[in-house]
């Protein structure tokens, strides 16, 4: 299979497989997935519990490993770099979202913010740093600790923290999988805006149509397979889609 | 309930096998203290069961020698078949320059061959006449000697007389022999050698058909009640009893080291425990909402500790056999005169003991957090993330740590300038213990400041694995501070010791460069004749004709070691506290400080005198001395002249030359020697040497302590092991966080071994502090003077090591963090 890697495409994997266990316990999560996503748009995965979602998510930011296929992200190949390339990789390129526990308790609300930069040995940009603390709308809560935000806060700072670095792409799981429908709102608001605003690429997770229809482009998974896709979704068309789906 | 816990201990077993290694070392400590003992014990007994069988009846006298002629009375009584005196006393050797050999004159004893000989050949055989002598071994290997060479014995005249070596001989578990060495011949020529005026033992061999008892009676009807008279079961009693009293302060030595050590495993379980029951209390309250009891909850923790404390204390009982094996070794390649051959043994006490205490100690130490458990509410099961510890100082606890810190200051200030002696320095030691536990107790306020200032160079130094890692440390301060206190004891410990050893190292020194201020010393052999030995009379004469010799001084004391003659001024400067020495001229006196007080007497007064030429005199004073200086501690100086006239003009105890500037000093050595070879038994020691030898004892006891502290200390890394991976097991999700992130694998593992240096670091500080002021503390106690050093080198040694042990007990658990996936470590609950 040649390979043309499009320009525009931040991420891009070709026949990715991942196979948990051996024999008959093997479990095929993913099973020869080709997806692109192209740079400065939102893109929602969606499917069915057990369908692959987080897998491919953690297979595409080098989370975990591939069983076969490969995953570019930019320029390079992240399925052949080593364990050292691929931290290095993540520190400059990727920033995540997680669905809980996304904040070092023991750090600030702006340390938090922070840490990848620092980890990375990077100076903030201060207009950046500005401009993403007043985009999220935590400006009085900087020096509190994560115990003492909310859970929606505590999801704006992960947003911060994964944008202040300027990655190449942000990978989300769920990122409003345990907030309230509010304040899950406010916090995809901020990630559309950070999309148009700030020109980032993001690929999210999620089970909700409404959390999808924040995306520009939906893709649908079900038994690890790529089955279709939405473009300008709303919540509606995200549905209705589902529901073929599980039919 | 009782399923439930032993299904949790497998689940848990590794996180349990470093808490179980600390119980485990401790009772082995404490286990092998007994093994090695109670093998030493079973040695004695077998060694002098069989030499008993030898002998039929013993007789031993009650004090002075028994005379020859018992011994003649005693071969024609009925039912004896062989009787042999046992002779013992001084033959000093000498070694292959010509010099008596040792500081103590060598012992001469009888040998003499067939069935009562109890002595045991190495090589050779028994002497077989008066020119023949048996040498122990360890004098003939540090002497170089080997069976068939002449060797020179002195007689009672200190004339030297040749004897072919034809044996060498174990002196076994005889103490005395042991440290003066001995040169073996037969009876009469012993008898001889060593002047002994009679015999320190006979023994007695019965005819066939006769009894041990039956011959203790003959033998009691002959001799009366003069002598004590035992059968040889009952001398080989009585000869273990004797033995045992001198292992029981081993076995005393050894417990209180054990002690501690069996302390810091408490901590560990305590500390384990806690986390343990912190990390599960979603597991906990599950089981409440189930239905369970506060009571059933406590009994399941208890249970499990049970568990845990019976298994490792039968490992424990394990390490105790090798621990006992490993001394053992130990005191047979140092030659310590105990029997080192007997099978290691492990008796049902032993057993018992070491069950009853790792049971005992990890039960109580769990009994706190398991009662922490039972207050875990229900609820708690549906709370999604273990709140972060917040600690607070309660009121209670201030109250406690301060009223333990203040009784603790106060009772050694009481020790310091109220008790003196033995009294003072146990009360002081005693503030210390209680000081302790107020540290302990304030341990968890501290922590976090202590934190900050230990963890300032690797924040500043390590980025951001260091500054993570640093905030990691701080972040449960009670799990932290106990963590850290178990090593704190070991190094409190041996600070302490340091101080102590250095302190008096120091002071011996500089005393002796006080009152020695020459180059050589000589002194008489000891041993040769009951009170001070003396050096020739002639001997100072002989060495102030030498070129090479500047000043030579005499110290001449009498029988009571309480009147000194005066020594040359121009070697000695005495401190006069009042009255001067210009004035000490013949019928004067200087007193020390301490008898002038005792006699009330000042300068000018008349003391009386008893001397052994001139009856009782009336002398003046002409000086007081004070208490530094070299004659301080004699009662009374008169001038030389005088003395001749009070005692006759008897040798000198001690004689110490200074030789003259500019002379080499192997030179000067080579001369005085030279000039000694008429009086072999004059021992002939350099300040150097008597240096070298305090040095020697100083640093074999400091070895010997950091030994048997090593144990102690050793458990308390596992503890910050343990509590490490406990916390890398807690904060699985944060790790993998930070990796996602892009914290490289060495970052991780870096950030770890920082939180442990910074562990290991503040323990450390706390411990070189208190063991520095107690080790003052302890040293106020000592009445003389003593100079207060701290030995900064080996302190600092011991904050880098602590530092570095604590990086090394980071490595497992780091190494377990960083290799943990991070999608799996992500999901983990
Ligand atoms: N570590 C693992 N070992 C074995 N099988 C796994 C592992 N992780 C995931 N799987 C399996 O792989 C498949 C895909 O899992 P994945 O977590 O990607 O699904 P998902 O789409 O994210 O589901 P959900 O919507 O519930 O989060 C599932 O069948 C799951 O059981
Ligand atoms: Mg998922």
């Amino acid at each position: 299979m040649t390979m043309t890697t499009d320009v525009r495409a931040a991420v891009v994997a070709r026949g990715l497989s991942k196979t948990y266990g051996q024999g008959d316990a093997a479990v095929h999560a993913l099973r020869g997935i080709d997806v692109s996503f192209a740079t400065g748009a939102f893109t929602a995965i969606m499917g069915p519990s057990g369908s692959g979602k987080s897998t491919l998510m953690h297979c595409l930011a080098g989370l975990d490993t591939v069983s076969s296929g490969h995953v570019h992200i930019g320029d390079a190949d992240i399925t052949t770099l080593s364990d050292k390339q691929l931290t290095l990789l993540r520190r400059e390129r990727i920033g995540f979202v997680f669905q809980a526990f996304n904040l070092l308790p023991t750090l600030t609300a702006e340390q938090n913010i922070r840490l990848p930069l620092e980890i990375a040995g990077r100076q903030a940009d201060q207009v950046l740093m500005d401009r993403v603390v007043e985009t999220v709308g935590l400006r009085d809560r900087l020096s509190h600790k994560p115990s003492q935000l909310s859970g929606g806060q505590q999801q704006r700072v992960a947003v911060a923290r994964a944008l202040i670095s300027k990655p190449q792409v942000i990978f989300a799981d769920e990122p409003t999988g345990n907030l309230d429908s509010r304040s899950g709102a406010e916090v995809l608001a901020f990630l559309r805006r950070s999309v148009r605003e700030l020109g980032q690429t993001i690929v999210m997770v999620t089970h909700d149509p409404v959390a999808a229809s924040y995306a520009d482009r939906v893709v649908f998974l079900r038994d690890g397979l790529l089955v279709s896709e939405v473009t300008q979704p709303t919540p509606q068309s995200v549905h209705d889609m589902l529901l073929k789906l599980e039919a | 309930m009782l399923r439930t816990t032993l299904a949790g201990l497998v689940a848990h077993r590794l996180r349990l096998l470093l808490t179980s290694l600390a119980i485990t070392l401790g009772v082995g400590f404490i286990a092998g203290t007994f093994v090695l003992t109670d093998t030493i014990e079973q040695g004695f007994r077998q060694l002098f069961t069989a030499d008993a069988a030898k002998v039929a009846v013993a007789v031993t006298p009650k004090d002075e020698l028994i005379p020859a002629k018992v011994l003649d009375e005693l071969t024609a009584l009925p039912g004896v078949s062989g009787a042999q005196g046992l002779v013992r006393g001084t033959a000093p050797l000498l070694d292959k320059s010509g010099r008596a050999a040792g500081s103590t004159a060598t012992s001469g004893i009888s040998v003499a061959a067939g069935p009562l000989d109890r002595t045991s050949y190495v090589a050779g055989t028994a002497p077989g006449g008066p020119g023949e002598a048996v040498l122990d071994e360890n004098t003939a290997r540090t002497r170089q000697f080997a069976v068939g060479d002449t060797i020179t014995v002195l007689d009672l005249a200190e004339k030297r007389r040749q004897f072919t070596l034809v044996g060498l001989i174990d002196v076994g578990v005889d103490q005395n022999l042991a440290y003066t060495g001995a040169v073996g011949f037969d009876t009469a020529t012993a008898l001889e050698m060593t002047g002994a005026k009679g015999y320190r033992e006979i023994d007695l061999a019965a005819s066939a058909g006769v009894s041990p008892e039956t011959l203790k009676k003959t033998v009691s009807e002959a001799l009366g009640q003069t002598y004590t008279i035992k059968t040889g079961e009952e001398l080989a009693r009585k000869l273990a009893l004797d033995s045992n009293v001198e292992l029981d302060y081993l076995v005393l030595v050894l417990l209180l080291f054990g002690c501690v050590a069996m302390f810091v495993a408490a901590l560990v379980i305590y500390n384990t425990f806690n986390i343990l029951v912190a990390q599960r209390t979603r597991e906990m309250a599950l089981l409440r909402c189930i239905g369970a009891t506060r009571g059933q909850v406590f009994r399941s923790i208890l249970l499990e500790s049970a568990v845990v404390g019976l298994v490792s204390s039968v490992l424990g009982l394990l390490v105790g056999l090798g621990l006992g094996a490993l001394g053992l070794a130990a005191l047979g390649r140092f030659d310590a005169p105990v029997p080192t051959g007997a099978s290691v043994a492990l008796t049902p006490r032993t057993i018992v003991l070491g069950l009853v205490v790792g049971l005992l100690v990890t039960v109580v130490a769990a009994v706190l957090p398991a009662r922490g458990a039972t207050r875990v509410a229900p609820i708690a099961a549906l709370r999604s993330q273990v709140e972060e510890q917040t600690f607070r100082a309660g009121l209670a606890r201030s109250i406690g740590a301060g009223l333990l810190l203040a009784g603790g200051l106060a009772l050694t200030a009481v020790a310091i300038w109220v008790l003196d002696g033995n009294t003072g320095l146990l009360v002081a030691m005693g503030g210390g213990a209680v000081f302790f536990l107020g540290v302990i107790v304030i341990g968890p306020v501290l922590m976090s400041p202590l934190g900050a200032f230990a963890g300032w160079v690797p924040r500043k130094v390590f980025g951001v694995p260091g500054r993570l890692a640093v905030d990691n440390s701080r972040r449960n301060p009670k799990r932290a501070a106990t963590t850290t206190v178990a090593l704190t004891i070991g190094v409190t410990l041996m600070t302490l010791i340091s101080v102590i050893t250095a302190s008096t190292r120091e002071t011996v020194v500089s005393s002796l460069d006080e009152q020695f201020p020459v180059d050589f010393m000589i002194t008489a052999q000891y041993g040769r004749e009951d009170g001070m030995p003396l050096v020739p009379a002639e001997v100072p004469a002989t060495l102030r004709a030498l070129p090479e010799v500047g000043l030579v001084a005499e110290m001449r004391q009498d029988d009571t070691g309480e009147i000194a003659s005066l020594p040359d001024r121009a070697v000695f400067r005495p401190e006069v506290v009042s009255g001067s020495l210009a004035a000490l001229t013949t019928g004067t006196v200087a007193l020390s400080e301490t008898q002038a007080k005792n006699l009330g007497a000042k300068v000018g007064d008349d003391v009386p005198l008893t001397t052994t030429k001139a009856g009782k005199v009336e002398v003046k004073v002409a000086a007081l001395l004070g208490q530094d200086s070299l004659n301080g501690t004699m009662p009374y100086t008169v001038p030389a002249a005088d003395f001749d006239k009070y005692f006759g003009a008897i040798g000198p105890v001690r004689v110490y030359v200074k030789v003259k500037d500019g002379t080499a000093a192997d030179v000067s050595r080579r001369a005085v020697e030279a000039a000694l070879t008429a009086y072999p038994t004059a021992q002939l020691v350099s300040a150097a040497d008597v240096r070298g030898e305090f040095d020697d004892a100083f640093d074999m006891m400091f070895t010997i302590f950091a030994a048997l502290l090593g144990l102690a200390i050793l458990i308390s890394l596992l503890g910050i092991a343990n509590t490490l991976s406990l916390s890398v097991h807690e904060r699985t999700r944060e790790s993998a966080l930070l990796r996602a992130l892009g914290l490289t694998r060495p970052q991780l593992r870096g950030m770890l071994s920082i939180e442990a240096l910074v562990l290991g670091l503040v323990g450390a500080l706390v411990g070189v502090v208190i063991g520095v002021a107690f080790g003052w503390a302890a040293l106020q106690t000592i009445p003389n003077d003593t100079v207060f050093v701290v030995p900064v080198g080996q302190v600092l040694l011991y904050l880098v090591l602590s530092a570095l042990a604590g990086v090394l007990a980071a490595v497992l658990p780091a190494r377990r963090a960083a290799n943990a996936s991070i999608v799996g470590s992500l999901a983990a609950s």
